[in-house]
């Protein structure tokens, strides 16, 4: 699987990300097609695009939940293709839609779950998932609750606390705030925002929510159809005049627009 | 006390040994292929298909085809394989468990929703973590769902093991449904009732405990489990007798005659201090086999049964011949010894109200070929594919307007109430001691003799030697009469008390 390293297919490790030439097809369908990306440290990457464009398959090319076909994926300079896949996603974060949460493992296990893959004593796993709580302002008295117990914004806490849970460099978040409602969903994302700042982490958030992406993204990159169509700051591609960059970003801009015009 | 209470305990160990048993074994074939049913669509659809194409197969006949599939399987294969018995009723009654315990299983895991599995695979679970700790945890409560329904099949189902010669509380409820003794089918109907409440009780105390992640209900689940184990097994072990002999084994099929002659032979056998067992509710070609292979020591049966069953020949020969070459054939093929005839015929006859035969002027069956076809008959469940149909119809040219099968207890009902105008009987039928019918004569002889015969086990000639003073002892009127005491509607006796009456009316009792 892994090509020889050239002095070009080995990117250096300040990099946090770099996929090359990615192309991936599913089920005889082609999904991906020549990804060059490259994610520096500490950037805040919205990975956005219509449905089917691509968004969620590339984010799990990064830990190995899925295969290039061609192409190779490096996490911090190294090739994810030469990484044992289990320990690769241990050391990432990742959170979906909901939370993702196991059902029959209360709040505090599911918090807990990779430093108990990890070995951790219990005590200690506890401890680590009271701090997440109070991190992201989860009352303790949820610890021994279930997830079916929980509100949609409590569980969508409950799945980010999970993914921070062993200090991850690089979290994977496929659009984590959803379901939620506009309001939970501004003030999580918020939240994350200052987690993502404070911890030093290197954040590939795929949404829907182009408000959120333009306006907390260090990075927009932009999926149509496969292929990257647009990359850089959000104020750049805002600007971009692909057809596809616009049809995405037309409306939410024209309601800012509305809603400032509003405000005077 | 109510009558089979005293075998009771032992049917109700035998029952729930068997369930549970059958129940053991349906997991182990279930469980590995539940495992490997994710990502295997045909597998799945293969697995269920002939799990459901089984379960279309009412219970009573898979217990029954199970015996030639054995008996093939002994002769392919030259190893002792018993065909009766508990070998056959496990393996009917675990193929019987097996789609509850597949849906469930299969259920349970596709019921995982994708997102948990993905968050698993996510977080780097490994492939026996996310079976053991998610998948399979999470489907826990569906897959003990599943065990719950097939352990109440099995209990319910394991009561028509009985038909096979396996020990069960469907002794009680078959022996009782012939003898018209509803205290006794009430006894083991509520018993394997019970049974199946307490067992599926204790297993949703399990599954609640599984469900809620909590102890103290599988572990209350486990317990009552237990307890119901130790309790049967304990009580079942107390009422045994003393003797560590086995018994010899009476086996009987399902009809009064049987259960009362068994009864006489019992208590001969007894008062000479020989511990003796009635194994009731046979199936009528069953009981040979039991019998042949040593499964049973003693039992009752019928020359024109045999003739054709066991020497597997249609032709009519004179009666005498036919006794003689039955003794004959059934020592050299079966080893099986004709300890005594025992002087009553129990032949298949055809039966009529008598206002009706009179009118029409029946007196014999070429009488009845006549009338036949304006007329409804009713025959017990197997006379219709059994050779002595064939030669009565071929020999009177025999037509009916229609043709229904009964149970053999309500048939004397059908012809009472008019459901019915012509039914099969027997010539040593209670019921005919009873009722106004006329028995029609086979005036052309088309009918193999029905000498009834105590037939016994290969290797127990000391069993025939005590048993030849039977010999020419019991007339048809007195077992009618016997019959009927056990058969009738009103102050009924029960088979034993039948027997003792038949002791002293013929003389056997010392």
């Amino acid at each position: 699987m892994a090509s020889a390293p050239t002095a070009a297919s080995v990117p250096p490790p300040e990099l946090a990300l770099a996929l090359t030439g990615v192309t991936l097809a599913l089920g005889g369908h082609p999904v991906l097609a020549g990804i060059d990306l490259v994610v520096r440290q500490g950037q805040f990457v919205a990975l956005v695009g219509a449905s089917g464009a691509g968004k969620s398959s590339l984010l799990r090319l990064i830990n190995r939940m899925l295969e290039p076909d061609a192409g190779t994926v490096a996490v911090h300079g190294a090739d994810v293709a030469g990484l044992d896949a289990m320990q690769l996603r241990r050391g990432i974060g990742y959170a979906v839609q909901g939370g993702g949460l196991f059902p029959h493992w209360t709040v505090a296990d599911n918090i807990a779950a990779v430093p108990w893959l990890l070995g951790w004593p219990k005590p200690k796993r506890m401890e680590r998932a009271a701090e997440l709580m109070a991190m992201l302002e989860l009352p303790p008295h949820l610890a021994q609750r279930f997830p079916g117990e929980l509100s949609g914004g409590q569980a969508s806490r409950v799945g980010l606390a999970r993914a921070l849970a062993v200090s991850p460099r690089l979290l994977l978040l496929d659009e984590p705030f959803g379901a939620l409602d506009p309001e939970t969903r501004d003030e999580l994302g918020d939240r994350l925002l200052a987690l993502h700042r404070a911890q030093g982490l290197t954040t590939i958030m795929v949404t829907h929510d182009l408000a959120d992406a333009l306006l907390r993204a260090d990075l927009m990159v932009v999926l149509d159809g496969g292929r990257v169509v647009a990359c850089g700051p959000p104020a750049e591609v805002a600007a971009d005049q692909h057809p596809a960059v616009q049809n995405l970003v037309a409306t939410p801009l024209a309601q800012a627009r509305a809603l400032a015009g509003m405000g005077k | 006390m109510i009558a089979g209470w005293e075998t009771l305990p032992s049917a109700l160990a035998a029952h729930l040994a068997i369930s549970a048993a059958a129940l053991a074994l349906a997991l182990l074939v279930a469980t590995p292929l539940v495992l490997l049913m994710p990502g295997r669509p045909w597998l799945r659809r293969t697995v269920m298909g002939l799990a459901s194409v089984v379960q279309t197969v009412p219970a009573l006949a898979l217990l029954a085809l199970f015996f030639p599939l054995l008996v093939l399987l002994r002769n392919l294969t030259g190893l002792p394989v018993p065909s009766l018995g508990l070998l056959p009723s496990l393996l009917a009654l675990a193929l019987y468990a097996l789609l509850p315990l597949l849906r469930g299983g299969a259920g349970g895991l596709a019921a995982v929703p994708d997102s948990v599995r993905d968050a698993a695979r996510a977080i780097g679970m490994s492939a026996s973590q996310r079976l053991f700790h998610v998948e399979l945890s999470l489907a826990a409560p569906v897959v003990m769902g599943g065990v719950r329904t097939a352990a109440v099949w099995t209990i319910g189902a394991a009561t028509l093991a009985t038909m096979v010669g396996q020990e069960s509380l469907g002794d009680l409820i078959f022996a009782g449904l012939q003898l018209q003794d509803w205290q006794q089918v009430l006894l083991g109907c509520v018993a394997a009732a019970a049974l199946a409440l307490i067992v599926d009780g204790a297993l949703g105390w399990c599954q609640r405990g599984i469900a809620e992640r909590r102890w103290a209900p599988a572990a209350k689940g486990l317990v009552l489990l237990g307890l119901l184990a130790v309790g049967v097994t304990g009580w079942w072990l107390h009422s045994r007798p003393a003797t560590q002999v086995r018994p010899v084994l009476i086996g009987t099929k399902t009809f009064s005659e049987q259960y009362i002659l068994a009864e006489l032979i019992a208590a001969d056998l007894r008062a000479a201090g020989q511990p003796t067992g009635v194994r009731s509710g046979l199936g009528s070609g069953i009981a040979f086999q039991s019998l042949a292979a040593g499964g049973i020591d003693i039992s009752i049966d019928y020359t024109g049964t045999l003739w054709t069953q066991a020497l597997g020949r249609s032709d009519v020969v004179p009666r005498a011949d036919m006794l003689r070459i039955l003794t004959e054939q059934l020592k050299s093929r079966y080893g099986v010894t004709v300890a005594a005839r025992l002087g009553f015929e129990n032949a298949y006859a055809l039966a009529m109200r008598r206002a009706d035969a009179e009118r029409l002027g029946v007196r014999s069956i070429s009488d009845l070929a006549r009338v036949s076809a304006k007329l409804k008959l009713a025959t017990d469940l197997e006379f219709l594919s059994r050779a002595e149909w064939m030669a009565m119809r071929s020999a009177y040219g025999l037509e009916f307007a229609s043709m229904r099968a009964f149970t053999p207890v309500l048939m004397v009902a059908a012809l009472k109430d008019g459901a019915a105008d012509v039914i099969t009987a027997y010539s040593s039928d209670g019921a005919l001691a009873g009722a106004d019918f006329v028995l029609l004569t086979d005036d052309r002889g088309a009918l193999p003799a029905y000498d009834a015969l105590l037939l016994v086990a290969p290797g127990r000639d000391d069993l025939a030697r005590r048993l030849a003073r039977y010999d020419g002892r019991i007339s048809v009127d007195a077992m009618r009469i016997a019959n009927w005491q056990a058969d009738r509607p009103t102050s009924k006796r029960s088979p034993a008390e039948a027997a003792r009456w038949l002791a002293t009316e013929t003389g056997l009792q010392r």
